[in-house]
C-alpha cells in the first residue's frame, strides 16, 4: 500500500520536473516573448531593410490625371504614390518586391495592387540590380470619391533567406513576415515633372 | 568487455562513415545545373544548341534608343554594358534568350528590362547555318566591370543544358573609376 502511494509520488515528481524543464527551455528559446511584441515603427529618415532591399521612402503624394508615371488611371481617379529609393541587397538582379510594402489606409483598397515604376524612364516594374539604388514609384489607385489623406500608414515586409528550399534544394527568400509600420506626410506632387514612357 | 568496446567503436565510425557522404553528396542544385561551355572574348563558344562568340564590349554612360519612332536618351545608375556577340545553331533552329553579368564578385546582373522594345537584342531566334548578331545589354555597377563573365543560356531554367561562359579579362579603369575607353552615349539606332 505504501509501495504503491510512493512509486505514484515518485512518478508525479517526474513528470513534474520533466514538464517544468519543457517550460522553461521554451521560455529560453523565446516561445512566450515573440507573441506579444508590438510592431516596431519605422522612421522615415533611416533607411529600412527588407532582406532583400533597403528602402529610403522620400515621399508620398496624391496625383491625378490621365496617367502616373504612364500607369493608367480610371477616368477622374486619383492615386496614393510613395517614392522610394530601393537598393537590391542581394547577388541577383531581382523584382521580387511587389509585396513588400502594403498600404494599411482606409483611401486604398486593401486588394488594391499598386503600379511600381521606375521613376528614371517610367518603365513598369523592370529588374533592379545588386548594389545600384534606384528611385521607383509605389502607385496605389485611391478609392473612388475618398477624401485625400493627410497621412499614410504602409505595413513593410521582409521575408528571409534560405540555403536550401524544401521543395528544390534551391536557395530563394521566403517567409514574408511583417517588420514594421510606416508612416508618411502626404505632401505636395513631385519634385519634377514626371516622366512619361 | 573488449568485444563491447569494439561495437562501440564499429559504431562510431559507420555514424562517422555515413556523416561524411552526407556532407560531401552535392545539393540537387548542383546535380541539375546548367553543363558550362568555357571560352574567352573573341572566342566560339560551342553549345548543345547554340553557338556564341562575343565579338565586342562598349561601356558608355548614356544610350540612344529608338523607341516607337522617337529617339530616346536612356541613363543609368551605373554604366551601360553593351556586348556584341555572333549567334549560330548547331543543328536545329533555336532560340538564345537568357543571358547575365557575373561581375568579378560574384554579383550576377541580368539583361536590362527597359530596352525591351528595341531591335537586336534578346531573345534572338537563330537557324542552322544563319548566323545572328545580337547586342546584350546590362547595367552594371562600374566595379563589377574588370574580370566578369558573360552567361548565355537558351531558356531561363538551363538544367543539364549548356550555358556558354565566356571570360571578359580585364578592363583598364579610368581616373573617374569608369573603364577608359567608356563613350558618352552609345547610338543603338546604327546597326550592329
Amino acid at each position: 500500500m505504501l509501495e504503491a502511494a510512493r512509486s505514484r509520488l515518485k512518478a508525479g515528481i517526474v513528470a513534474g520536473i520533466g514538464t517544468a524543464a519543457a517550460i522553461a527551455v521554451a521560455g529560453v528559446l523565446g516561445a512566450f516573448g515573440a507573441r506579444h511584441e508590438p510592431m516596431p515603427v519605422l522612421a522615415q529618415t533611416s533607411r529600412i531593410e527588407t532582406g532583400q532591399w533597403l528602402l529610403q521612402p522620400l515621399k508620398a503624394y496624391v496625383t491625378d490625371g490621365k496617367h502616373a508615371y504612364g500607369a493608367p488611371l480610371k477616368p477622374g481617379g486619383k492615386a496614393l504614390v510613395l517614392e522610394v529609393e530601393m537598393t537590391n541587397r542581394t547577388a541577383k538582379s531581382s523584382k521580387d518586391y511587389f509585396e513588400i510594402l502594403r498600404a494599411s489606409q482606409t483611401a486604398v483598397d486593401a486588394a488594391t495592387k499598386p503600379f511600381i515604376v521606375l521613376m528614371r524612364d517610367s518603365t513598369l516594374s523592370p529588374e533592379l540590380h545588386p548594389g545600384m539604388p534606384e528611385r521607383m514609384a509605389y502607385i496605389w489607385e485611391m478609392q473612388p470619391g475618398v477624401v485625400s489623406p493627410t497621412s499614410f500608414d504602409l505595413m513593410v515586409i521582409g521575408k528571409t533567406y534560405k540555403q536550401r528550399d524544401n521543395l528544390y534544394g534551391l536557395p530563394g527568400w521566403f517567409n514574408p513576415t511583417p517588420i514594421g509600420t510606416l508612416t508618411l506626410a502626404v505632401g505636395a506632387g513631385p519634385d519634377k515633372a514626371q516622366v512619361q514612357p | 568487455m573488449m568485444r563491447k568496446m569494439a561495437n562501440v567503436i564499429l559504431l562510431l565510425l559507420a555514424t562517422a562513415l555515413c556523416y561524411g557522404l552526407q556532407v560531401s553528396k552535392p545539393h540537387y542544385a548542383e546535380l541539375i545545373g546548367p553543363i558550362p561551355a568555357y571560352g574567352k572574348l573573341g572566342d566560339a563558344v560551342v553549345g548543345r544548341g547554340f553557338e556564341a562568340r562575343a565579338a565586342k564590349v562598349a561601356f558608355s554612360r548614356n544610350l540612344k534608343v529608338d523607341r516607337y519612332g522617337q529617339t530616346k536618351v536612356f541613363t543609368t545608375g551605373g554604366i551601360w554594358a553593351v556586348v556584341t556577340v555572333e549567334f549560330a545553331a548547331s543543328a536545329q533552329s533555336t532560340t538564345v534568350a537568357v543571358a547575365s553579368w557575373r561581375g568579378p564578385t560574384g554579383l550576377a546582373y541580368d539583361q536590362t528590362e527597359r530596352l525591351s522594345f528595341a531591335d537586336g537584342l534578346l531573345p534572338v531566334a537563330i537557324d542552322p547555318g544563319l548566323p545572328k548578331k545580337a547586342r546584350l545589354i546590362f547595367e552594371v555597377r562600374p566595379d563589377e566591370v574588370s574580370n566578369a563573365t558573360l552567361l548565355i543560356s537558351e531558356k531561363l531554367m538551363s538544367a543539364l543544358d549548356s550555358q556558354a561562359e565566356i571570360s571578359l579579362g580585364p578592363v583598364a579603369a579610368g581616373a573617374d573609376g569608369l573603364p577608359a575607353e567608356t563613350v558618352d552615349t552609345l547610338d543603338l539606332t546604327q546597326p550592329i
